[in-house]
């Protein structure tokens, strides 16, 4: 890990945060402060920000690259949510002091800004007005797994599969002269602990996609050939 | 409703979500905080309808459900005292993202959002106790999108067992009908009644008329029986 300090560095600087979501529309003051404690820091592909179990976190705002969140029992795993640039991630157990309810790993080498614990909960005392964005990040995390948990219930897992695809052809699509194609970075198994399935049924349910002409999947890239049909499939609610 | 008695301070305080306010604050939100009354059964609020309020178990139990499309009901949680449901205040959830029923005598302490945006304009440092309710839901989504999302039906069933029992017997009593652990884990009676008739045999369970007695609680954690039960929600 390279860890870039903001001490007299211009990477982190008040400027710098009021372009960043969660911090733009913060006082002045607020943001000089925060700039004076964050830090951009360097992950490699697969490295572990935070395990759940663990201590609260730092919160980490994510510049590049893509993270995933699960919960890992003995065998199985359950994937929560992709993060990517601009998304916020970490500290979610830091107001009960719990340990943290998930893991983060990197799925690609990433850059983030870092608020460490004790730096996010001196920030959090003597700030109201960050608290209250900290307050609306969780929400929007908290709405995120409510959608998760609606979709678990009461989706199938081609359903699943389709939103999956759905999703990051618009967050993370590029256009493409057959549609739209983004980077896999998932293997057939982290699809599966998407969809919360077996690891056939992943492979079972892309052969259909691709032989219905929705979908193009290699090893590096997923095509969306489809993205309408996909839709329909996703917003099947068949339980 | 208009005669329930005002909300008391020190009821405030065992709210764990309260327990490290001032003294002063847990005085104004018990000022603005309304004590509700529900009989078993009775909807508190339904899915989709507009969200408004923060609501706190005092006494009984709420079972939280959503409703797919065509009907089907999963139950997703049950919230005894202490603990906080209903939609999150301040930067609208919209609308409730699931429906609230009292499973027996429930009383509630409801925090209406109005009162909460006034309390809170005096009183920033109230978003604290926010944050912690939030932390703690969050906490408890992500362990509900495992439990769907990760485990087998038998998983699903032995862990309703072991949440919904009164451990309050020599031996946990599951005190739910067939058709109500089938709605909390996802499945139909059938397969619950199928799947406790095996347990049965394995000597884990004994089924009695309207209640299942829990004799061997090990058997029935689940493959990641996680070091957080009880104490999510």
């Amino acid at each position: 890990m390279r860890v870039y300090y903001s001490g007299g560095d211009t990477m982190v600087s008040a400027a710098f945060l009021s372009k960043i979501e969660l911090f733009a529309a913060l006082q002045p003051h607020t943001q000089q402060d925060i700039a004076a404690k964050a830090a951009l820091v360097e992950h490699p592909a697969d490295a572990d920000l935070y395990r759940q179990g663990g201590p609260p976190s730092a919160l980490y705002v994510l510049q590049s690259g893509r993270v995933k969140l699960y919960r890992q029992s003995k065998e199985k795993c359950q994937i929560l949510a992709l993060p990517g640039p601009g998304d916020c991630l970490g500290a979610e157990s830091l107001p009960t002091g719990a340990p943290a309810p998930y893991s983060a790993t990197t799925l690609t080498p990433v850059t983030a800004l870092r608020l460490s614990p004790d730096d996010l909960q001196s920030l959090l005392d003597q700030h109201p007005d960050f608290q209250e964005a900290f307050l609306r990040l969780i929400t929007v995390r908290l709405k995120q797994f409510v959608t998760l948990v609606h979709d678990l219930a009461f989706r199938d897992v081609t359903s699943r599969l389709a939103t999956v695809l759905v999703v990051r052809a618009e967050t993370e699509g590029q256009p493409h002269n057959e549609g739209i194609i983004f980077d896999r970075l998932l293997s057939q198994q982290e699809f599966a602990d998407m969809v919360g399935t077996a690891r056939e049924v992943v492979y079972r349910t892309f052969r259909r996609f691709e032989d219905e002409g929705l979908v193009k999947a290699t090893r590096r890239s997923i095509l969306i050939r489809d993205l309408d049909a996909l839709r329909a499939i996703a917003l099947q609610e068949v339980r | 409703m208009i005669n329930n008695p005002p909300v008391k301070p020190d009821e405030l305080q065992e709210v764990p979500a309260f327990q490290d306010l001032p003294i002063e604050q847990i005085h104004s939100l018990a000022g603005v905080m309304v004590r509700r009354h529900y009989a078993p059964g009775q909807i508190i609020f339904v899915e989709g309808e507009q969200a408004n309020s923060l609501w706190f178990v005092s006494q009984g139990r709420v079972k939280i459900i959503k409703q797919s499309l065509n009907g089907r009901i999963q139950g997703l949680c049950l919230m005894n005292r202490g603990k906080c449901f209903g939609s999150c205040p301040l930067f609208d959830m919209g609308k409730n993202p699931a429906t609230a029923q009292a499973l027996d005598e429930v009383t509630l302490f409801v925090l209406p959002e109005n009162s909460l945006q006034q309390l809170k304009a005096r009183d920033p440092h109230l978003v604290k106790a926010l944050l912690h309710i939030y932390s703690q839901r969050l906490e408890h989504l992500a362990r509900v999108s495992e439990v769907l999302g990760a485990w087998t039906v038998s998983d699903r069933i032995n862990d309703c067992l072991l949440t919904y029992a009164n451990y309050h017997f020599q031996q946990p009593v599951v005190e739910l009908t067939h058709e109500k652990l089938a709605a909390l884990s996802g499945t139909v009676r059938e397969v619950v009644t199928r799947h406790l008739r095996l347990l049965e045999k394995e000597g884990i369970v004994r089924n009695e008329i309207g209640r299942i007695v829990i004799l061997n609680t090990d058997a029935l954690l689940p493959p990641c029986a996680s070091e957080d039960r009880g104490t999510s929600a």
